[in-house]
């Protein structure tokens, strides 16, 4: 019975949690309220979209507050695309990851040249410039109005109902999802990381460093492009609040909620603040008070993020097991995130 | 002739409020490093304040002490409460500030309710300059005058007195500062609740210009994050002349191309951040 370390075990038993875990929410259908299907739809397109900005801001290091620009592009892609003009589907999808790529490269090309809390500037600015069009270009977006009557049935293979929906949704971010993880531990994926680390010594080992900063910000814009585009179908709408900075800066809190250090974090984060948001509107009005009070206890108290105190927790566990302390290193990672040292 | 002069009194008015904002913000981004993002909140705390007191006892002068007085306390509170824990670290300030805002702003649609109201205009400002067939409110003016004295005022501050002199210390070299005495969380704490005041000042006169309503603290600290971004992070000058710019290309835009009034002044931002990031007037970064 000795044959099986604890650390092995300890692994199985996180297999198994994950696949329980995952079983449940594919057959949420079956004993879940319909009203809970929604929320459950809203994490899985939110925790998308934290991925697909955690490329930039977790693993790149650079903190973005534009990332509504790529999600709100999206929903203007369908909602323009499908309600307004005659666009079939696989089109919009296509154009969504390409326009979202472009607009991504261009960010991208952008904060070549700033660091830190420019980045942060310059990508607000971008959001806001693209809000402004998507306001004040009436023609087009029939500004705060929005876009109404976008069909969920669009992209559901078959019959459209609120089940397959949540099932069609399930298997893009997936995909989409997957993808990341993917890209991540790519060769490119990593070098990312290694410019968050130390751009310095990436460009010494002969990388391009610019190269790896547009591509991250590319992939990143893409796929947040496609995920505005669920978000537009879930809401079967889009108006500018899509494309407002209030959007960048929730998505950035569910990467920290989470814990931006970890691939998983904006998946836990959005599943928290979702989760949150849902509770305490069932009591008050109030849910924009108890978000920035979130903001500011995350912050204070909790900066490494929901996965970062499990890991501190594990690592600790496993130093008293050895009989000796370990460093937390995931601390480490985090802090260069938070700090202004790994801010570049 | 007329209409041209009258927008650009206007836009200069309207960039003098953007100026009262942004000489706060870009005082604590000199100092503190923090982009104060809770700042459009102090703007709003400090005019729903005073129309309060205003409509309880009607004495103009009063409400307005009393608003920036109490902005500025819950300011210096907010500072050595939460964001001095994170000094240093400008993405944890950030979504500090952000958090504060978004607490500030729901507290008072709920005390307050949506419906959008202004302050009056001071009293003794009512009046409207003539000429020929020209026509200004003399608010609008003192706005313009108000901003330059401002101005003046914190730049002699900061230049010639001791005061400043502790101030620029801290800013450039905050272990040295310390070390020959400066007390440099007392500065930092004395020049946030300055910001801070001129902010809810700012809510008061410049809400009789703009208007009060949820949503708009947003706009305009926005807006004044474009001047302090174009005039250069620090630069207290550079903010004088962005908010003008700012405000004047605010005006011409919404009454030449008003359907691409946002666009124009965001897309410049960004492209003059991609290329000269510490904007016209602001120091090179060491990185």
């Amino acid at each position: 019975m000795s044959a099986v370390t604890p650390e092995a075990r300890n692994r199985l038993l996180l297999r198994v949690a994950l696949l329980v875990l995952a079983i449940a929410v594919v057959a949420a259908p079956y004993f879940a309220s319909s009203f809970q299907i929604g929320v459950l739809s809203r994490i899985a397109v939110f925790a998308l979209f934290g991925l697909a900005f955690n490329i930039v801001f977790g693993a790149g290091g650079m903190p973005s507050l534009g990332h509504a620009a790529f999600f709100g592009l999206g929903g203007y892609i369908i909602g323009i695309g499908t309600v307004r003009l005659d666009v079939g589907i696989i089109t919009v999808f296509v154009l969504a990851l390409v326009l979202g790529a472009v607009l991504g490269a261009i960010v991208g090309v952008l904060t070549l040249r700033s660091h830190g809390v420019y980045v942060l500037l310059l990508t607000l600015a971008v959001a806001q410039a693209l809000w402004g069009l998507a306001f004040q270009q009436v023609r087009w977006t029939r500004g705060d109005n929005g876009i109404a009557g976008i069909e969920r049935g669009l992209i559901v293979p078959g019959e459209a109902t609120l089940v397959t929906f949540y099932w069609t949704i399930l298997a893009l971010v997936s995909i989409f999802g997957a993808l990341v993880w993917w890209f991540q531990r790519s060769p490119a994926g990593v070098a990312i990381v290694a410019h968050r680390e130390s751009a310095s010594r990436l460009a010494a080992l002969g990388y391009r460093v610019s190269a790896y900063r547009i591509g991250a910000f590319t992939v990143s814009g893409a796929v947040a492009a496609i995920a505005g585009v669920l978000y537009a179908t879930l809401n079967r709408f889009v108006g500018p609040e899509n494309l407002a900075w209030t959007m960048s800066a929730e998505v950035m809190l569910f990467a920290i909620v989470g814990g931006a250090a970890f691939f998983a974090g904006p998946i836990v984060g959005a599943a928290a603040l979702v989760t949150l948001e849902v509770w305490v509107s069932g009591f008050t009005d109030r849910w924009l008070a108890v978000l920035g009070l979130t903001y500011i206890l995350t912050m204070l108290f909790m900066p490494q993020g929901i996965l970062g105190l499990v890991d501190d927790r594990r690592r600790a566990w496993r130093a008293r097991r050895e009989g000796h302390e370990i460093a937390p290193t995931s601390a480490n990672a985090s802090d260069a995130l938070t700090g202004t040292g790994g801010m570049s | 002739m007329g209409s041209v002069l009258g927008h650009v009194l206007n836009g200069l008015s309207f960039g003098s409020v953007l100026f009262l904002l942004a000489s706060g913000l870009t005082l604590t981004f000199g100092l503190m490093r923090t982009v104060n993002l809770a700042h459009g909140a102090f703007f709003a705390l400090g005019g729903y304040i005073a129309l309060d007191v205003l409509r309880r006892t009607d004495r103009y002068w009063f409400s307005l002490l009393v608003a920036i007085i109490a902005a500025t306390v819950v300011g210096v509170l907010f500072e050595r409460l939460a964001l001095h824990r994170v000094l240093g670290k400008e993405l944890p300030q950030i979504i500090i500030t952000v958090g504060f805002a978004f607490l500030i702003a729901d507290l008072l649609l709920a005390y307050y309710g949506g419906r959008p109201q202004s302050p009056p205009r001071p009293p003794g400002l009512d009046g409207v300059l003539r000429l020929e067939n020209f026509a200004f409110p003399h608010f609008r003016l003192a706005l313009i005058v108000l901003a330059v004295v401002v101005w003046l005022g914190l730049h002699l501050l900061i230049t010639k007195t001791k005061v400043g002199a502790m101030v620029r210390a801290s800013v450039d070299d905050e272990p040295i500062a310390r070390s020959v005495g400066v007390k440099v969380p007392v500065i930092f704490v004395t020049v946030f609740g300055a910001g801070t005041a001129l902010a809810a000042f700012a809510g008061v006169w410049g809400g009789a210009f703009t208007g009060l309503q949820p949503g708009s603290e947003w706009q305009i600290l926005l807006l004044a994050l474009v001047v302090v971004v174009v005039g250069g992070l620090g630069s207290v000058g550079g903010a004088l002349i962005a908010a003008l710019a700012v405000g004047l290309l605010d005006e011409f835009g919404k009454w030449l191309f008003p359907s691409f009034a946002l666009f124009t002044l965001y897309a410049p931002v960004a492209v003059l951040l991609a290329i000269r990031p510490q904007g016209f007037f602001g120091k090179e970064e060491l990185t």
